[in-house]
């Protein structure tokens, strides 16, 4: 990575290592750009427009996704109709936390490889798992190399039959489970649909959304980052439905409890 | 004379011919037979060993007969050091695609990339072809039980009984005529497989030491590839003698006293 003028006199520990008695440049500091580039830094140092929280809970017959359409521009609400969560296929979506711009440029990579998919014509269709493992190899070997993309992702459908929900964050570590929340929502929101799940392992499609409705308005309650205009994708066997602005009813009486609120 | 247009594999004849890729298919034609035949439940292969000298140290199983991956097994005829690189490149286009994907490459996906490769050798880069045919046989979910042959100019196709090597056109016909689709299950494969090689191959008597026999079958959601041991080798060309002498003596008219 960065090139040791000393390395023939002092050779380095370990390939690109310290060199003893010289000075090191720690990789991912960003401080001195690599020549190899033009000088130009490429690492994503730090997300710039953000999505918060999206949500994934598996019903009887299918498995859900809600997130809000947000797009913070740090403290500012600055886009408000950003689709976080998007169909891949009639078997797949796909739903993101962190930086929109990574997220956006992965979608258009994917949806490349749909149509490709498409023009080999052979019957093949991209899987929920298959999408899972391949974004995980792409995330991890983004990070090996200092350069993340700086995202969640959340990969649901129904896999064979069965409904399938995985997760992959920006250093590529990868799990499923039949709950699972990014961002603020694994905070305020896994909690609540964890103990609907244990009180219903087997919920039906109406009580998997009302749950998600009741943890959105919560993260609308306690988010800063979060915004009152939701997306729900529903997958099951008959295919994908995915559901935009929509809007949540509150109650910010609560608000006249706190002290200093005028 | 055509020798002008010969020596470099990048440019065509005036004719329009490939002669570094006709010249790679005759290299072919001396080498040992291979065989494909697909059954309702399960596929055949069977090849030719020519190296059959004792002082060989018995350090590989098979001669000519590769696991590709969980789903996939092959046959190769030809020059074998070029068959040696295009099965080591097969095992790895699958691993790269298990690693990204979590599941087994579509078998005439591995076939295409393959053969991709093989087509840029006859275009691009001044270097000879690679003198080997390989005949595939695997299994996946979209379209169950496939064989594939593949050959030096890229070209591949899907079949349902094919041969590749020595003696390969008279084996086809005899394919041909002899191979009855929706009606092979994996036994009648196999005499089918005996019967065809013992007709082409060059020796007089069919011996075990001389013939390598591979099943590829389904059970339970899974592939199992089989290279099939001497005994069974043996069990199974004891039978087909049996049935050839019976033959014989029915065509034979009765001695009269």
């Amino acid at each position: 990575m960065y090139a040791n003028p000393n390395s023939i006199i002092n050779p380095s520990l370990w390939p690109n290592g310290p060199a003893p008695g010289c000075f090191f440049n720690f990789p991912g500091n960003g401080v001195t750009p690599s020549t190899s580039n033009g000088g130009i830094i490429t690492r994503t140092q730090s997300p710039v427009t953000t999505g918060t929280s999206i949500l994934g809970i598996i019903f009887d017959g299918g498995v859900m996704l809600a997130g809000d359409m947000l797009g913070s521009y740090g403290s500012m609400a600055k886009f408000r109709s950003i689709e976080r969560i998007i169909k891949v296929n009639n078997s797949t979506v796909l739903g993101a936390t962190g930086d929109i711009a990574d997220f956006q440029h992965l979608q258009a990579i994917i949806e490349q490889k749909v149509i490709d998919e498409d023009c080999a014509d052979d019957g093949f269709t991209l899987k929920p798992k298959a999408l899972h493992t391949w974004l995980t190899r792409v995330l991890y070997n983004r990070r090996s190399k200092f350069d993340p993309l700086w995202n969640t992702f959340l990969v649901a459908g129904i896999e064979d039959g069965e409904p399938y929900l995985g997760c992959v964050d920006k250093i590529g570590t990868a799990f499923s489970d039949s709950k699972i929340a990014t961002g603020y929502g694994a905070h305020i929101a896994l909690p609540l649909m964890r103990e609907a799940l244990e009180k219903k392992p087997q919920m039906t499609k109406e009580e998997a959304r009302a749950l998600l409705i009741n943890c959105l308005r919560v993260l609308f309650y306690r988010d800063c980052r979060a915004l009152n205009k939701h997306q729900i994708a529903t997958i099951t066997n008959e295919g994908v439905t995915i559901e935009n602005n929509i809007q949540l009813d509150t109650n910010w009486e609560v608000a006249n409890f706190v002290v200093g609120y005028e | 004379m055509a020798r002008r247009y010969d020596t470099r594999t990048t440019i065509f004849s005036p004719e329009g011919r490939l002669y570094q890729v006709e010249y790679a298919m005759e290299a072919i034609g001396h080498a040992g037979t291979c065989l494909g035949i697909l059954a309702s439940d399960g596929i055949v292969l069977a090849a030719e060993r020519r190296n059959t000298n004792k002082l060989l140290d018995e350090v590989f199983f098979s001669e000519k007969i590769y696991q590709l991956n969980a789903d996939m097994v092959c046959s190769v005829a030809g020059i074998t050091s070029d068959a040696n690189v295009l099965t080591n490149e097969l095992r790895l286009i699958s691993q790269r695609y298990l690693l990204q994907y979590g599941e087994s490459i579509p078998c005439e996906q591995l076939v295409s990339w393959l053969c991709d490769v093989k087509q840029a050798y006859t275009q691009y880069g001044g270097k000879r072809p690679f003198g080997v045919s390989l005949l595939y046989a695997g299994w996946d979910h979209q379209y169950g039980f496939q064989l594939y042959q593949s050959d030096p100019s890229g070209n591949y196709g899907g079949w349902k009984a094919t041969c590749i090597g020595n003696n390969s056109a008279a084996a086809v016909s005899m394919l041909k005529q002899e191979y009855k689709e929706g009606e092979t299950n994996l036994d009648d494969a196999l005499a089918l497989a005996i019967r065809v090689m013992s007709k082409t191959m060059d020796a007089t008597k069919l011996t075990p030491d001389k013939l390598e026999l591979a099943t590829l079958t389904r059970h339970d959601n899974k592939t199992f590839i089989k290279v099939l041991p001497v005994a069974q080798v043996k069990t199974l060309i004891a039978d087909h003698e049996k049935k050839e002498a019976a033959e014989a003596a029915k065509s034979k008219p009765p001695t009269t006293s």
